[in-house]
């Protein structure tokens, strides 16, 4: 399982990662849309875990050109806001929106269910 | 000047909320730290249970990282009570670096800010008599505008000169080009108005420049009324 991590908070994802590599599970960190596209060209992931507020190429934008790259790709959005926002339809899954703090377990879980059901 | 200011009511009420908004995201976005570095720590302590080594440095980062997102909090916080006493008095003396200082931290929230400094800080200038809320509102408004121009990487300079028996002069030098049709919108226009402030343009337009006067007939009626 390889997840890619997405968001300009640098010290959130790097964190994460870490936790994440504890329980066996790779992940790799971009702080820009930018970054996330360039590791998609050289990478093959399970899942992408994008922020949806993003200076540049926001999370919904770099999920359409990551699709294009890999249509197999599963995607989790972060939010920091409270209100999570109605999905877009675009001819890949439904959208999941997770708010912060993450619940690690709970990201984990949803991930596998991801994997599980593609 | 009581119709203009009940039009002006929806428009600072969005403005009022929409910063608060952006502030509960960045105190989540600190929370979220802190509590991904405490589920750390925590899986750390698993793993010395279960006898792995626990190496010191790791506790030090964490410890860091949390004291310095703590920091950041604090800033935040100590913005947001600014920002909200700022509706206390509708007229009040104010002093233009403090204003702009606030309004650079809350812009610098949004995920399109760039990068932004003042010329010249340690300039002293004469207070100004004005409404702080509505001011504030005009500065955030023409600072995202800057931001959307300039883009992510882009810079923005702030210049202030006073400008004798007038008031201040305050330059946006943008490291992009602003697009002179779509400035300023009718929202800045109206707000600028209540406040007696006028822009010039020079034809570049990679410069904006705003008097805003020390005080203005509507401001004077406004604190009359306060």
């Amino acid at each position: 399982m390889k997840i890619l991590l997405v968001d300009d908070e640098q010290k959130f994802i790097n964190m994460l990662a870490k936790r994440l590599a504890l329980r066996g599970i790779e992940a790799d960190t971009a702080y820009t849309g930018e970054e996330a596209l360039k590791k998609a060209e050289s990478a093959v992931y399970d899942v992408a875990v994008l922020d949806i507020k993003m200076p540049g190429i926001s999370g919904p934008q770099l999920k359409r050109k990551l699709f294009t790259l890999h249509p197999n790709l599963n995607f989790i959005f972060v939010t920091g806001h409270g209100a999570v926002e109605k999905s877009e339809e675009d001819g890949s899954e439904k959208d999941i929106y997770l708010s912060k703090p993450l619940d690690i377990d709970f990201l984990i879980e949803t991930v596998q269910e991801l994997i599980q059901a593609r | 000047m009581n119709d203009a200011l009940n039009n002006m009511n929806i428009e600072n009420l969005k403005f009022f909320g929409k910063v608060n908004a952006s502030i509960s995201h960045e105190l989540k976005n600190i929370l979220a730290i802190i509590s991904e570095t405490a589920g750390f720590l925590n899986d750390l302590t698993e793993l010395a249970k279960q006898g792995k080594e626990l190496k010191l440095s790791l506790l030090e980062n964490c410890s860091n990282s949390i004291a310095e997102e703590i920091q950041r909090g604090f800033t935040t916080i100590k913005q947001m009570n600014r920002f909200s006493h700022s509706v206390d008095v509708p007229v009040m003396d104010v002093d233009l670096l403090e204003i702009l200082d606030l309004i650079i931290g809350l812009t610098g929230f949004l995920s399109f800010a760039g990068n932004v400094r003042i010329e010249d800080k340690d300039q002293k200038f004469e207070a100004i008599t004005t409404c702080p809320f509505i001011l504030q509102n005009l500065l955030y408004r023409i600072l995202c505008f800057a931001y959307e121009c300039a883009g992510p990487d882009g810079e923005i300079r702030l210049r202030l000169s006073p400008e004798k028996d007038k008031g201040i002069l305050l330059t946006f030098l943008n490291s992009a080009q602003m697009p002179v049709e779509k400035f300023p919108d009718e929202k800045i226009k109206q707000t600028a108005d209540l406040l007696g402030v006028e822009f010039k343009k020079n034809n570049s337009f990679y410069e904006l420049n705003m008097l805003i006067p020390h005080t203005c007939d509507k401001i004077k009626e406004l604190e009359k009324n306060q």
